[in-house]
């Protein structure tokens, strides 16, 4: 359904994308993860038909993507709050739906979505929430067979991103097929079939959610020592000022009993969760701030 | 066709919807016209010539800021990316626009007429109005093309003040406020190489029922293709900078 392959990508000074290359099989959901600046918003850009790549090809069914005709069968969310400054949301919708062929009726997405008692209000009004509600739906009214999903649930409460990942979960099960780009590894787990992670324009790694999870879902440990003996559940170890250490493992606890059967004397320890930018910064051995 | 329509209508509702913008396009001219024009216009033809230049600026005004400033303010807008990956050609987006900018200029057009009629001698035969409105309609095009390679070529901060300092130039230099012969020595002089006073002199003969030259026709039509070529450019540059 989507393949890229090979693909560079050159914004301005910026190497984007540096020969990535990922497939989404019919039916599937992919989820696209990295930290900020990975390349996901360009590769999406790609596969939306609003750039083309310097290198490399990507296509959408077999077709180019440039091609509007190609879309036909795409859906997309537009990004954060870039909504036309004076329309209703029942209009916006409207809008939408005439680019298709065989769209939904507009009630129809505006109550899935529950957007229905905001049908007349300015889709500048909309709360955040009610704004990705919207833009989940835009990509959805045209009854695709791919919807490309940047960020569908950045920002919202946990209700309301449940709320969304049933109607995702809905069109996945009525044969659609999607590519969603998330800084939630919980919903990568929740909907992906498989997870692939782009890092510095390329594709660092990729695997079912379960295995890209142990990878990335990594504990902050920071203690003070002397000296730290090799340590075999730490993913990277930092030295800071002071014999200050921060290190990084997908298993603190174990890595605490290592550290005490080491006899090593520390003190000072601490041990916090990490964000999954963090994680990933750590797990793909970048520099990362300790 | 149910594209083009309901791009259209999406253009016409924002618009409608601003009266910051609705209302100084369609009252500015004809406010103009009271003020400087409407009380030393004698006779018919004075003041069917006074009234199809300021229907002239109208148009102008219409078209230069909707292109010019609306496209600047929309380049910064995600929306305008999202529309893109939508599947259409851009063309019933670009022709939507031209549709809402082509209805709103008619309708400024048509309040300086009455504008006109109510406060001077005007008295327009029937016949003429086919030449006047294709003339206003080419010279719309051509300020439209200026305005939005003006939108690409600076920052969408730069465009509003940037903007002003041409249109206003542009309209007093090209005669769209007096006829040529009251302008300064000076303005006399460099009028004739502007768009606007090209502009102008195809209306001008239109209003009189005089025959077109095909020199201004030439000269409007080399400065549309002229600015189009700019404007193309200039959006080309711009996507390849984001």
């Amino acid at each position: 359904m989507v393949s890229v392959q090979n693909v560079h990508k050159r914004l301005g000074k910026v190497e984007a994308l540096r020969g990535a290359s990922l497939a989404v099989q019919r039916g599937e959901l992919l989820a696209l993860l990295g930290p900020n600046g990975a390349g996901k918003t360009t590769l999406v850009s790609l596969l939306s038909g609003l750039r083309a790549p310097d290198k490399g090809k990507v296509t959408l069914d077999g077709k180019d993507p440039r091609n509007p005709s190609s879309r036909r069968i795409l859906g997309v969310t537009p990004q954060g709050t870039g909504f036309p400054p004076l329309l209703r949301v029942k209009e916006v919708v409207q809008l939408v739906r005439a680019h298709y062929p065989d769209p939904m009726s507009s009630d129809e997405a505006l109550t899935r979505f529950e957007l229905h008692s905001l049908a007349a209000r300015n889709v500048q009004a909309l709360s955040g929430g009610q704004a990705r509600r919207l833009a989940v739906a835009l990509a959805f009214v045209g009854r695709p067979l791919l919807a490309i999903l940047d960020e569908p649930t950045t920002g919202l409460d946990v209700s309301s991103r449940r709320a969304l990942w049933r109607e995702i979960v809905r069109f996945k099960s009525e044969g659609g097929t999607v590519l969603l780009t998330t800084h939630y590894m919980e919903e990568a787990e929740e909907l992906a079939d498989r997870v692939v992670v782009l890092d510095r324009g390329r594709v660092a790694t990729a695997g079912k959610p379960e295995e890209i999870k142990k990878r990335v879902a990594l504990k902050k440990v920071r203690l003070r020592a002397a000296k730290l003996p090799e340590l075999r559940s730490a993913r990277k170890v930092a030295p800071g000022e002071g014999g200050l250490y921060t290190i990084w493992s997908p298993d603190a606890d174990q890595l605490v009993r290592e550290i005490v059967n080491s006899g090593v004397e520390f003190s000072d320890l601490e041990v916090t969760p990490v964000s999954l930018e963090e994680a990933f910064l750590a797990a793909l051995n970048h520099e990362v701030q300790a | 066709m149910k594209l083009l329509r309901a791009h259209t209508k999406a253009e016409l509702l924002g618009l409608l919807r601003n009266p910051a913008f609705l209302i100084p396009t369609m009252l500015f001219p004809s406010m103009f016209f009271l003020m400087f024009a409407a009380a030393n216009l004698k006779n018919a033809s004075a003041a069917n010539f006074a009234t199809g230049s300021f229907m002239a600026f109208a148009v102008f005004t219409v078209t230069f800021f909707q292109f010019g400033v609306g496209a600047a303010n929309e380049r910064e807008n995600p929306w305008s990316s999202y529309i893109r990956t939508l599947p259409a050609p851009s063309i019933y987006r670009n022709a939507a626009k031209v549709a809402a900018a082509a209805v709103l200029a008619l309708a400024a057009a048509l309040v300086l007429i009455l504008t006109s009629s109510a406060s001077t001698p005007f008295d327009m035969p029937l016949e003429r109005w086919p030449r006047v409105f294709t003339a206003l309609a080419a010279g719309g095009l051509m300020m439209g093309m200026l305005g939005t390679a003006l939108a690409y070529l600076v920052t969408p901060k730069a465009a509003l003040p940037l903007a002003n300092l041409i249109y206003l130039p542009l309209a007093f230099m090209g005669g769209m406020w007096m006829p040529p012969a009251m302008l300064p020595r000076i303005v006399q002089n460099i009028s004739p190489y502007l768009p606007s006073r090209q502009w102008m002199e195809l209306v001008w003969a239109a209003v009189a029922g005089g025959r077109w030259s095909a020199a201004h026709w030439l000269a409007v039509a080399g400065f549309t293709v002229a600015f189009a070529l700019l404007a193309g450019w200039a959006q080309r540059r711009d996507q390849v900078i984001r």
